[in-house]
């Protein structure tokens, strides 16, 4: 960065105080003014077979604009008339509609009094605004002292509460969706599942507190069937909050960094980053979790947790009796045979491939490619007939061979491209030494080549382990099924066991991920070496 | 050049043999009794009749399913291909660059790759249960929904969703070969276009997207063959229903062949997929052909 004149950074520190003190006090004005209104109904009519605007519409309205007036003039505020009309068409086949009004009292409810609540979310929120207020001191003691110090050459401790003050408010931006969505928690999960009966822990401190913070605490008993009616919903200073903490994050981080670009791009690259890693480790934690839940959890609608209640370790003692073993056997027997076949083919074709020169060379590489092409599933009739006509149908040896088959040129094209990237000297000389081509090639190259060919090896067995379509199709007698064939008879038509169906998956899954996890390094360095790069 | 003597002038070819004896028997092979099938008149009970002419081409064209499923094939083939390429681009940037966690971001990025696809979509299918699927658990229970959302309201939307997870197990191998390509990108270029001024996006536009456009193209093209190719995404969410309408070709062809008895017109729709691929796999070897004369 270029160095800046003392004028330049008073100019900076001074805007992003000023930008940053402002949102704070906008924050705290937005945190006075009511986040969420409630309503609720305190009188409804109907009106049936009108039109919107004619005299009976209009001899309606007024009798519930009285109702309003009456209430406010009761219990005080503004009383909102809502009415919602639906068209019908009545008996004489006119189209007609029908309103229905409803006055609905409505209440607001300030940043302050969510806090003193005592709810779950207004602590989300004390916890925002006291990030805030930190944040903001942290900043002016970061600046006070070396306000026109260049950025370069600001002391450590400068730079760190200036740091501090903009990480605070990166959380207080970050807790106010959470105090949103603790809302949805607080105002209608609970009370929908305990109007359900299904009681969560703690409902009766909740009622409490909701009772105190709506109703003054003159609802008492009533409370929860209260709260059934009401609805509720943000107001526009609970989402003003968002991008005045933005503005201030922003702030506090040019005072701290000098310029926002580098840490911006950073804070996106680290979103994005944990949004895919959540995103992608998602269906394994669902996977997790709902392969040691009772059958009765994994249907559970009302389910409240994020973990079975209970570990049902027997899911795994279940689904040993049912056959799993068996398919487990069956895929490893699969894989390793595929595997072998696949690079006993393989190893000779590519280092012909890497190391000859000789006619048709263009040709066979064309015929490779044009196989990987291919896939069994457009091919799944002719491979059941040749399977039938050759009696390897329904055995895992037909699996095997298929496999390696069409993992050939995957083997072929990965494994050519390890052995033309380590130069051919030494064996040339062994060759001169009066070694023959094949123990040049097994002492001096193989030896050399092992990364590639281990990649290689894990590549084509990982493939042949989740391998389903063909195995669906030539595989009927259930003691010859591998694995990912073996899970699906816990999903029949009309019922499916989740838990049996994801512990299966799940003992299914974690080795071959730890495998690809091992290669995970060089499958990069393979896929350029071999497939992209020629 | 990086070449051996050879002793006799069969040699090279001996080497070749088992792999091509291995793919003879068992991809051409099978090529070759489609295509015969496809022309013969084939019984309910299996049993392979006479030359039928192009009446089972006939058939396959007036399947009632056969518009929808090739439209489907094509917003299936389109959208994953297209989407998946993006995202695993901007996944493989990501993973390019320097931060605190790389390697455990790198090994977590493969995992869906790793997965049986019918594993994963088995998981999708739960996950998206319209009843008592997890993901309206999970959102009801943080509070991001207030109220259960069907997330299978109609067919189109199940379609979206296999869509969705065919992009998402389809990520990881696009990541991983591009950023092959941005790994064996020279630094150097890098330092002279910031030397020249460059900012990020004249870097992308004019150093990084040029010289992993050979990778972008050979996985683009590999992975319209694959997806095109896959069978259990569809087959386990919605089985085609109803009544086919969420059916890619190659479901179709399974159903056709395996559950309604229509050997004769699912051979002909092997026929036809396998056109559409010769066209791919016929793009695909000219390029990478090209290359290799480079």
């Amino acid at each position: 960065m270029r160095p800046s004149t003392p004028d330049v950074v008073a100019r900076v520190n001074r805007r992003a105080l000023i930008a940053a003190l402002l949102a704070a006090a906008l924050c705290l004005v937005a945190l006075s003014l009511p986040l969420y209104g409630f309503s609720a109904t305190v009188f409804a009519k109907k009106s049936g077979n009108t039109f919107v605007g004619d005299e009976k519409y209009q001899a309606v309205r007024a009798e519930v604009e009285e109702a309003a007036a009456v209430y406010a003039a009761e219990h005080g505020g503004t009383p909102e008339i809502v009415e919602t009309v639906t068209e019908r068409v009545n008996s004489k086949g006119e189209k007609t509609s029908m309103v229905a009004f409803e006055v609905r009292e409505v209440m607001g409810r300030s940043g302050w009094a969510f806090m003193r609540s005592g709810l779950a979310a207004g602590w989300l929120l004390l916890a925002a605004a006291l990030c805030l207020i930190a944040g903001l001191i942290l900043l002016c003691a970061g600046l006070a002292g070396a306000w026109t110090v260049d950025w370069p050459e600001l002391p450590a401790s400068k730079r760190g509460l200036r740091r501090c003050g903009a990480a605070l408010g990166l959380a207080a931006l970050l807790l106010i969706p959470l105090f949103l969505m603790r809302c949805n928690v607080d105002f209608s999960r609970q009370i929908k599942l305990a109007s359900d009966g299904y009681a969560g822990a703690g409902l009766d401190a909740l009622l409490h507190r909701l009772d105190a913070f709506l109703y003054g605490g003159s609802a008492g008993e009533n409370t929860l069937s209260l709260m059934g009616g009401v609805s509720y919903r943000a107001l526009w200073p609970a989402w003003a909050l968002l991008p005045l903490l933005c503005v201030y994050t922003l702030a506090a981080v040019i005072a701290a960094e000098g310029h926002p670009a580098h840490a911006l791009t950073r804070g996106l690259l680290y979103g994005f980053i944990i949004a895919l890693c959540v995103l992608i480790l998602y269906p394994y934690y669902v996977m997790l979790i709902t392969a040691f839940r009772s059958n009765a959890e994994t249907t559970d609608m009302y389910f409240t947790h994020m973990f079975p209640t209970q570990w049902v370790w027997s899911n795994l003692r279940d689904i040993i009796n049912r056959g799993v073993p068996r398919y487990l056997l069956n895929s490893l027997l699969l894989s390793v045979g595929a595997t072998a076949i696949a690079l006993l083919c393989g190893i000779p074709a590519a280092y012909a491939m890497a190391r000859m020169r000789f006619v048709g060379k263009r040709a066979f590489l064309g015929f490779v490619i044009m196989s990987q092409m291919f896939s069994p599933v457009v091919l799944l009739v002719g491979i059941s007939r040749l399977m039938n006509a050759i009696h390897l149908n329904d055995t895992v040896w037909g699996l095997m061979f298929i496999n390696a088959a069409f993992n050939q040129a995957f083997a072929i094209w990965l494994l050519r491209g390890t052995f033309v990237s380590i130069s051919s000297e030494m064996e040339q000389a062994a060759c001169i030494d009066g070694c023959s081509t094949v123990s040049a090639m097994l002492r001096v190259l193989l030896p050399m080549a092992a990364p590639g060919i281990v990649t290689t090896l894990i590549f084509v067995f990982i493939n042949a382990w989740n391998e389903y379509t063909i195995s669906t199709v030539l595989i009927s007698t259930a003691s010859n099924k591998p694995i990912t064939v073996g899970i699906t008879q816990f999903s029949s038509f009309n019922m499916i066991e989740w838990q049996y169906l994801f512990a299966a998956s799940l003992v299914a899954t974690i080795p071959v991920v730890i495998l690809f996890m091992c290669i995970e390094k060089h499958l990069a360095a393979g896929l350029t070496a071999g497939g992209v790069k020629g | 050049m990086n070449t051996i003597p050879i002793r006799h002038k069969w040699e090279p070819y001996l080497w070749l043999l088992p792999s091509l004896l291995l793919m003879s028997i068992f991809v051409v092979f099978p090529i070759g009794i489609v295509f015969k099938l496809s022309l013969s008149q084939i019984s309910k009970s299996g049993v392979v009749g006479g030359w039928y002419g192009l009446e089972n081409f006939r058939t396959a064209f007036r399947d009632p399913a056969f518009g929808t499923v090739m439209l489907n094939t094509a917003v299936w083939v389109v959208s994953v291909v297209g989407l998946s390429t993006l995202l695993g681009f901007i996944t493989a940037m990501a993973l390019n660059t320097k931060f605190f966690g790389r390697k455990v971001a790198r090994s977590i990025v493969v995992f869906p790759w790793a997965t049986s696809l019918v594993i994963q979509a088995s998981v999708w299918n739960y996950i998206i249960k319209a009843e008592y699927g997890n993901l309206n658990n999970v959102l009801l229970n943080l509070g991001v929904l207030r109220s259960a959302v069907n997330w299978r309201a109609s067919y189109q939307i199940e379609f979206a969703w296999e869509c969705g997870v065919g992009i998402f197990v389809t990520i990881p191998f696009v990541a991983f070969t591009v950023l092959a390509g941005l790994q064996s990108i020279d630094d150097a270029y890098y330092e002279a276009a910031t030397v020249d001024g460059a900012g990020f996006w004249r870097k992308l536009w004019n150093v990084t997207i040029p010289l992993v456009k050979p990778s972008l193209t050979v996985c683009t093209v590999l992975n319209i063959i694959y997806v095109f190719n896959s069978f259990p995404i569809v087959y386990t969410i919605t089985k085609g229903a109803p009544a086919n309408k969420t059916d890619t070709m190659v479901t179709l062809l399974y159903m056709r062949a395996f559950y309604d008895n229509q050997k004769g017109a699912a051979t002909a729709m092997s026929v036809i997929g396998f056109a559409i691929l010769c066209v791919c796999a016929g793009a695909y070897m000219m390029i990478t052909m090209r290359k290799e004369e480079q």
